[in-house]
């Protein structure tokens, strides 16, 4: 046993988690991640636009009355989250490569803007369409931003800049660095989309359209659940790494969820079911693993004095989905007995809340809060409040706490046998 | 003695930091401990610390730390696992002594 343990840590779960250690992947992760606060902002105008509460009721009514206004914070900040995202890919990715970071994320962002598509309107002047720039854009993003950092990094390392002379303040020198670069990157980018027209977002669609089809699917939403529990298993942070991949799949799906509700669709109406966003409130209960239902059953069912103190003081946390006390207290990491229900428990809440959702049972989500909110209100809020959602989640909580059960009697069992031998030796009551 | 924790987020070491500080305490020790996400720790690290410890599920980006750490002259070292608890305080109260020695 110990030895497929350690084949399977050398030989698949650290090498996959050094790869999302890969430059880029990196960089477009913490984008991404770098956006999150702008995204969550916007994303509650969403609910203030269109309010938990009857159509009839006064409040309703003001927001229906004043919906363009109401959402126009939206519009400035998820509805563009592409723009965002692309100066902090820039920015890490230049870092990593000790770059200047402002002119790797400026850079990045203005290859970017060079592919939203500039139109003259009449008695407005020139403007973007924004559409372009929100997640419908972000893999055209992604592409643009890497491209230009490249580019800032072959004319530094093949040497390919203007030298000031030593006497040129330094701050001056830095913005004649960036000149050659950034009229590399910006005359190619004029060169597709300006003279030769090309319409890189509908090339880009089209491209990545399976990719966003699968994600949506049962498997495309068991597989990352499989692998982020999968690699906590071994006590590495599966979300970091699966999201390294996964979350720009994720963010789309979020952005067009919210565009269509800014639209007037509503419910099942809503194209995507697997927002990152589910994956919070719907499977990851307490943290990754839904392991509240472990430490609920901590409480109701411990009879070793380790488990006891391990469910009081990881409750409150669990409440706020952060796990780690349990994860690495209990411990989850590399413990046979409790990795099982551990990997089913999550698939399990996976597939009810997909079918719940995809049944329209479940409105979809589409509203970002931050994840350290308790599910229940969580899962109110990112359904748009949607009361059933709160139902879904007490389901899942039930369940995972009943899949528990039996698998942590089993371990408190063992614990408690230690304790009964360890004392009797030295009065210690903290497992080996 | 000034202690610098890295993981995901900052959230869970801020609940080991607790656990660090508490054992500190207990045997009269003065602890400055700090808790931040991995984005922060590149330049976090260059703000006189006595001591980096990284944490065991973000241990797969321990290399990145440890350059940042090598750069500003800071003893660097992943938390195992098991000490990465509430109920660690004393194992990592050790380990922190020893990495600064």
């Amino acid at each position: 046993m110990d030895k497929f343990v350690a084949f399977l840590e050398n030989n698949l779960s650290t090498p996959m988690a050094k790869l999302s250690e890969q430059k880029h992947l990196r960089a477009i992760r913490d984008g991404v991640v770098s956006a999150l606060p702008f995204i969550i902002f916007g994303s509650l105008f969403l609910i203030i636009a269109f309010p938990p509460v009857p159509a009839d009721s006064a409040i309703a009514e003001w927001a229906a009355k004043h919906i363009a206004e109401i959402l126009i914070p939206y519009r400035l900040t998820m509805y563009i989250m592409t723009l965002y995202i692309t100066f902090g890919i820039g920015y890490s990715l230049s870092q990593s490569y000790k770059l200047d970071p402002l002119s790797g994320a400026l850079l990045a962002g203005g290859a970017f803007l060079f592919t939203t598509g500039v139109k003259m309107v009449e008695e407005v002047g020139f403007v973007l369409p924004m559409a372009n720039m929100g997640g419908h854009g972000l893999f055209v993003g992604m592409i643009t931003s890497i491209f230009a950092v490249e580019v800032l990094r072959l004319c530094k390392t093949k040497n390919i800049t203007i030298k000031m002379p030593d006497s040129v303040p330094s701050s001056v020198a830095r913005s004649f660095e960036a000149l050659i670069p950034v009229t590399v990157v910006l005359t190619v980018m004029t060169l597709i989309t300006v003279v030769f027209q090309v319409d890189t977002h509908s090339l880009v669609d089209k491209a990545v359209a399976p990719l966003i089809k699968a994600g949506d699917s049962l498997p495309g939403v068991l597989i990352p659940v499989f692998l982020i529990t999968f690699f906590w298993s071994f006590g590495i942070h599966g979300v970091s790494v699966v999201g390294a991949v996964a979350r720009p799949v994720w963010e789309v799906y979020l952005a067009n969820n919210s565009a269509a509700v800014a639209a007037g669709k509503i419910g099942s109406q809503l194209p995507h079911v697997a927002p990152e966003t589910f994956f919070q409130w719907f499977i990851w209960i307490g943290g990754s693993g839904a392991t509240l239902g472990l430490v609920i059953a901590m409480l109701i069912a411990g009879k070793s004095s380790y488990s006891k103190a391990l469910g009081r003081t990881a409750i409150v946390p669990s409440i706020f989905n952060i796990n780690e006390p349990v994860i690495f207290g209990m411990p989850i990491v590399l413990n046979p007995v409790l990795i099982i229900p551990f990997m089913i428990t999550p698939l399990i809440g996976a597939t009810i809340a997909y079918v719940a959702t995809t049944a329209g049972l479940v409105n979809p989500t589409y509203v970002m809060v931050p994840w350290t909110l308790p599910a229940p209100i969580g899962a109110y809020l990112s359904t748009g409040g949607d009361w059933r959602a709160v139902v879904l989640v007490i389901i899942n909580i039930t369940l995972s706490i009943v899949i528990y059960l039996p698998f942590f009697k089993m371990y408190d069992k063992k614990l408690l046998a230690q304790e009964n031998t360890v004392e009797v030796s030295n009065g210690a009551n903290i497992p080996s | 003695m000034k202690v610098l924790f890295v993981c995901a987020g900052g959230m869970s070491s801020a609940i080991v930091v607790n656990a660090l500080k508490k054992e500190g305490e207990k045997n009269g020790l003065n602890l400055e401990v700090l808790a931040v996400g991995t984005q922060e720790f590149a330049s976090e690290v260059q703000n006189g610390w006595d001591v980096a410890m990284v944490a065991p599920q973000v241990r797969h980006r321990f290399d990145n730390f440890k350059a940042s750490a090598d750069e500003a002259n800071v003893p660097c070292s992943v938390i195992p696992p098991q000490a990465y608890s509430p109920l660690g305080g004393p194992t990592l109260l050790k380990l922190v002594q020893e990495l600064v020695k």
